[in-house]
C-alpha cells in the first residue's frame, strides 16, 4: 500500500504542498486532482523521491521510498520524457535497465505492449521520427515496462486519439485488476470519473476535496435535473430551490440546491402535457471541480 | 547501483560514439592527420620533385670564382638539409651576362647568378630567377656567395693551408651558467615552443573543447526532453553525474589514442611511400635543434616529463567534465548552455596561448603562478617544464591543486547538480544554487 502522511513542502517561502495524506490499496486507482500549480507535480515527485519533503511521509509497503522501491514504481510525466534521438527498442531497453530489469525480459515485455498499441513496426525506428500520440504510446509502455506495482500516470491521455484513449483505459484498468496501485492526475474531469473511485483535489498544495468519489458526490448536495418537454426557462427558475436554468438543445438542465427540491420541480412539471424527459443525475466531477476549485480553473 | 553506473557509462559512450558525426569528424581527421604526415609524398604525386635539384647556373665573367662557389653551394646544402646529395645543380654557363633572362625564360625553375669583378667591393653578384626564390634557398645561396668572396681575399693574402683550415674551422663557443640547473639545449626551447609545441598541444586543446561540449550537451539534453526525470527516479545524481563524466573522459582518451594512432599510420605510410623523411617536414633549423636534443639530457628529461604531463592533463579533463557537468545542470535550455560553454573555451583557450609563448615571459613570477592555476595548468606547467622555467616539485604542486579544486567540485557540485537538473526555471537560480551549496 501506498501511504502518503502529511506531506509538505516549501520553494523558499512558498508553500507548494501542505499537510497532504492519502492512501493507494492495491488495485485502487486514485486521482490526484487540481489546476496549474496546485501541487500535484510536486506531490508526484516527492513520492518518486526525487524531492525531499520538508514534512511528513510516503512509504510503500511501509518502506521509504528509495532506488531499492523505484524500481516497482512506473512514472509517466505530464511533458515527454523520451530520448528522442534513441530508437523505441534502445529507449525501453534504457529505462528498463535503469529499473533494474533483465534485457530479455525488457525485450519479450517491450514486444508484447507494441503489438497490445498496434505499433510493432517502429520498434526501431528513433523517437524523434514518431507521431505526437505515439511518441505518448511509447512513454506509456517505458512507464509499465517493469509490471510496476506503483504507477503514476500524470496527463496520460495526452495528444491521444479517442481510440488509443480506449486502449489506454483498458490497460490502465487490467494493471488495476492485477493489484498494480495506479495514482492518476489529468484535467479532463470524464476520464478521472471513469477510473478513480478515491480522489483529491487540491488547491494551493492543500486538499480541498478528498476520499471516495460517490462520497464526494453524495456530500455534494447540489443535484441536475434534466428535463425534456413543453416547459419554459422562466417558471422553473421561480422555484424555490432552483440554482439556475440552463438551455441545451433540446432539454434543459435544471440546477438545485439539494435533493429537497426535486419534489417541487417534478410537481410543478407533472401539470405539462409532452414530458417525454424527467432524469435527476449526480453532479459531474468536472462540476464538483469548478465548483471548489473556482473562477480559477477556467481562467 | 553499480551495475546501473556501468549500463549509464556505456549507454552515454555509445551515444557519443555511435553517431555518423563521430564517423566523419573521425574520417576528416585521420585524413588530414596522415596526409599532412605525407603532404611531400602527395606534392610529389601531384608533379612536385622533392629530389629534383634546383639548376643554379653561373656565368662567371671572373673565371676564378665557379669553382669555389660551386663548393661552398654543395657543402652548405648537404650540412644544412642532412641529405647525402645537394639540393643544387651548380652548372657553369658558357653564355654572356645580358643572356641571363634567357636562361631562365628557358627552365622558369633555375636561378642564374651573373659574377663580375668589383675592385671596391671585390665581387659583383646578380642573381635571376623567375619569380621570389625561397628565403631558405636565397638564405643559403647568399651565405655560399660571402663565403666564396672571403676565400678569394684570403688565396689572394698568400696563407698556407695550414692557416686555411684554422681559419675556416668554426668558433665553438662554450656556455657556462651562474644557475647551475640551466643547460644550454634549453636555449634552443623557445623555438621548439613556439613552433613543435603548439601542434602537440593543439590536440589536448581540441579535446577539451569536445569534452566540455559532449558532457554538457547529453546533460542538457536529457534534462530538456525531461527524460531526466525518469533516469533520477531510478538511479542517484550521483551516479548519473559520474557515469556522464566517467564516458566524456572515455570518450576523449579514446579519441587521443585514436589520434596518435591516425599520426602512427600517417609515419608508416611516410615510410613505406619513401617520402623526404620526418626530418623533411620540420624546416631545416628545428630539424637541427631536435636532432641536437636527441642526443642531450632532453631524452631522458622526457621520462618524467611525459608522465607528469599526461597525469596534470587527465586530471585536468576531469575538472572540465565536472564543471561542464555542473553547469549543463543549471541550465534550462540549449541555448544558455551554449552560452555557457564560450567562457570554459576562453579559459582553455588562455591557457593555449600562454603555453605558445612561455618562451617569452622567461620565468616571471606572473607565469609560474599561472601554471599552478586549474584548467590552464595542464598545457602551461608541462610547456614551462620544457623550457626549464618551472621545476618539477612546481609541476607536483600544480597537480595537488588540480586533484584538490577536482575534489571540491565533487564535493559541491554534486549539490548544485542534484538541485539543478531538477530545476526548469532561471529565476532565483545563483539563489538556488548558492542554497544547495550549503545544504548539508
Amino acid at each position: 500500500m501506498l501511504k502518503v502522511e502529511n506531506i509538505t513542502k516549501y520553494y523558499g517561502n512558498f508553500l507548494a504542498v501542505d499537510h497532504l495524506s492519502f492512501e493507494v490499496k492495491p488495485g485502487e486507482i486514485f486521482g490526484l486532482l487540481g489546476i496549474n500549480g496546485a501541487g500535484k507535480t510536486t506531490t508526484f515527485r516527492m513520492i518518486m523521491g526525487l524531492l525531499d519533503a520538508n514534512e511528513g511521509t510516503v512509504t510503500l509497503d511501509g518502506k521509504k521510498i528509495d532506488y531499492d522501491v523505484t524500481d516497482q514504481i512506473g512514472f509517466l510525466t505530464e511533458e515527454r520524457s523520451l530520448l528522442v534521438k534513441m530508437t523505441v527498442k534502445e529507449q525501453c531497453l534504457y529505462y528498463g535497465i535503469l529499473k533494474g530489469m533483465k534485457e530479455k525480459d525488457i525485450l519479450e515485455r517491450m514486444d508484447v505492449l507494441l503489438a497490445k498499441f498496434g505499433i510493432s513496426e517502429y520498434r526501431e525506428k528513433k523517437i524523434k521520427e514518431l507521431s505526437k500520440g505515439n511518441q505518448q504510446k511509447i512513454q506509456f509502455i517505458t512507464a509499465i515496462i517493469n509490471q510496476p506495482k506503483l504507477l503514476i500516470l500524470d496527463e496520460p491521455f495526452s495528444g491521444l486519439d479517442p481510440f488509443n484513449v480506449e486502449l489506454f483505459k483498458q490497460e490502465i484498468i487490467e494493471m488495476a485488476q492485477k493489484g498494480s496501485m495506479i495514482i492518476f492526475s489529468s484535467h479532463r474531469m470524464e476520464h478521472v470519473e471513469l477510473f478513480c473511485k478515491k480522489l483529491v483535489i487540491l488547491l494551493k498544495g492543500k486538499p480541498v476535496i478528498e476520499g471516495y468519489l460517490s462520497d464526494i458526490k453524495e456530500q455534494y448536495r447540489k443535484k441536475n435535473i434534466f428535463i425534456k418537454g413543453d416547459v419554459s426557462k422562466e417558471e422553473l427558475e421561480k422555484i424555490k430551490g432552483v440554482i439556475m436554468v440552463e438551455e441545451h438543445a433540446d432539454e434543459l438542465e435544471v440546477k438545485i440546491e439539494d435533493n429537497d427540491v426535486v419534489p417541487r420541480v417534478f410537481n410543478q412539471i407533472k401539470k405539462k402535457e409532452n414530458i417525454t424527459k424527467f432524469v435527476v443525475e449526480e453532479p459531474s466531477l468536472n462540476e464538483i471541480f469548478i465548483a471548489k476549485v473556482g473562477e480559477s480553473f477556467e481562467e | 547501483m553499480r551495475n546501473k553506473l556501468k549500463y549509464l557509462t556505456f549507454v552515454s559512450l555509445k551515444r557519443k560514439i555511435k553517431t555518423k558525426w563521430f564517423v566523419i569528424a573521425n574520417v576528416l581527421l585521420a585524413i588530414g592527420i596522415i596526409g599532412v604526415i605525407n603532404i611531400d609524398s602527395i606534392i610529389t604525386f601531384f608533379g612536385g620533385d622533392f629530389d629534383k635539384q634546383i639548376k643554379v647556373y653561373v656565368i662567371d665573367d671572373t673565371h676564378e670564382t665557379f669553382e669555389l662557389l660551386k663548393e661552398q653551394i654543395d657543402t652548405n646544402s648537404i650540412t644544412y638539409s642532412e641529405e647525402e646529395q645537394s639540393a643544387y645543380e651548380v652548372i657553369l654557363s658558357d653564355q654572356s651576362s645580358d643572356q641571363a633572362l634567357n636562361i631562365v625564360e628557358e627552365d622558369k625553375d633555375a636561378y642564374v647568378f651573373v659574377i663580375k669583378s668589383n675592385p671596391e667591393t671585390i665581387l659583383d653578384v646578380t642573381l635571376v630567377s623567375d619569380g621570389y626564390i625561397d628565403s631558405i634557398d636565397f638564405q643559403l645561396l647568399s651565405t655560399a656567395v660571402n663565403n666564396t668572396k672571403t676565400m678569394l681575399a684570403i688565396q689572394k693574402s698568400n696563407l698556407s693551408q695550414e692557416e686555411l683550415n684554422q681559419l675556416y674551422t668554426s668558433v665553438e663557443i662554450k656556455r657556462m651558467y651562474l644557475d647551475e640547473t640551466k643547460k644550454s639545449e634549453d636555449e634552443n626551447m623557445d623555438m621548439i615552443m613556439t613552433t613543435v609545441f603548439p601542434i602537440i598541444i593543439l590536440p589536448f586543446f581540441m579535446l577539451t573543447l569536445f569534452l566540455v561540449q559532449m558532457i554538457g550537451a547529453e546533460v542538457n539534453d536529457e534534462k530538456t526532453t525531461r527524460g531526466m526525470e525518469i533516469i533520477i527516479s531510478n538511479v542517484s545524481p550521483k551516479v548519473h553525474f559520474f557515469s556522464k563524466v566517467i564516458s566524456g573522459n572515455l570518450f576523449v582518451i579514446s579519441q587521443g589514442i585514436l589520434l596518435i594512432i591516425y599520426a602512427l599510420i600517417g609515419l608508416l605510410i611516410h615510410h613505406i611511400m619513401g617520402g623526404v623523411g620526418v626530418n623533411g617536414i620540420l624546416s631545416g633549423e628545428i630539424h637541427e635543434i631536435v636532432t641536437n636534443m636527441m642526443g642531450t639530457e632532453f631524452l631522458s628529461k622526457l621520462l618524467y616529463i611525459i608522465p607528469l604531463a599526461a597525469i596534470l592533463m587527465l586530471s585536468t579533463f576531469l575538472s572540465y567534465s565536472l564543471l561542464a557537468g555542473i553547469l549543463a545542470s543549471m541550465t534550462t535550455n540549449t541555448e544558455d548552455f551554449q552560452q555557457l560553454q564560450t567562457p570554459i573555451m576562453v579559459i582553455s583557450l588562455v591557457g593555449y596561448y600562454l603555453a605558445m609563448m612561455a618562451g617569452v615571459f622567461n620565468g616571471a613570477l606572473f607565469i609560474r603562478i599561472l601554471s599552478y592555476v586549474p584548467f590552464i595548468s595542464a598545457i602551461l606547467a608541462p610547456s614551462l617544464l620544457v623550457l626549464g622555467q618551472i621545476s618539477v616539485l612546481d609541476v607536483l604542486f600544480s597537480i595537488c591543486i588540480t586533484v584538490i579544486t577536482n575534489i571540491l567540485l565533487i564535493k559541491y557540485g554534486l549539490k548544485i547538480y542534484k538541485v539543478g537538473i531538477l530545476n526548469y526555471s532561471s529565476k532565483d537560480l545563483w539563489k538556488k544554487m548558492i542554497k544547495a551549496i550549503k545544504n548539508k
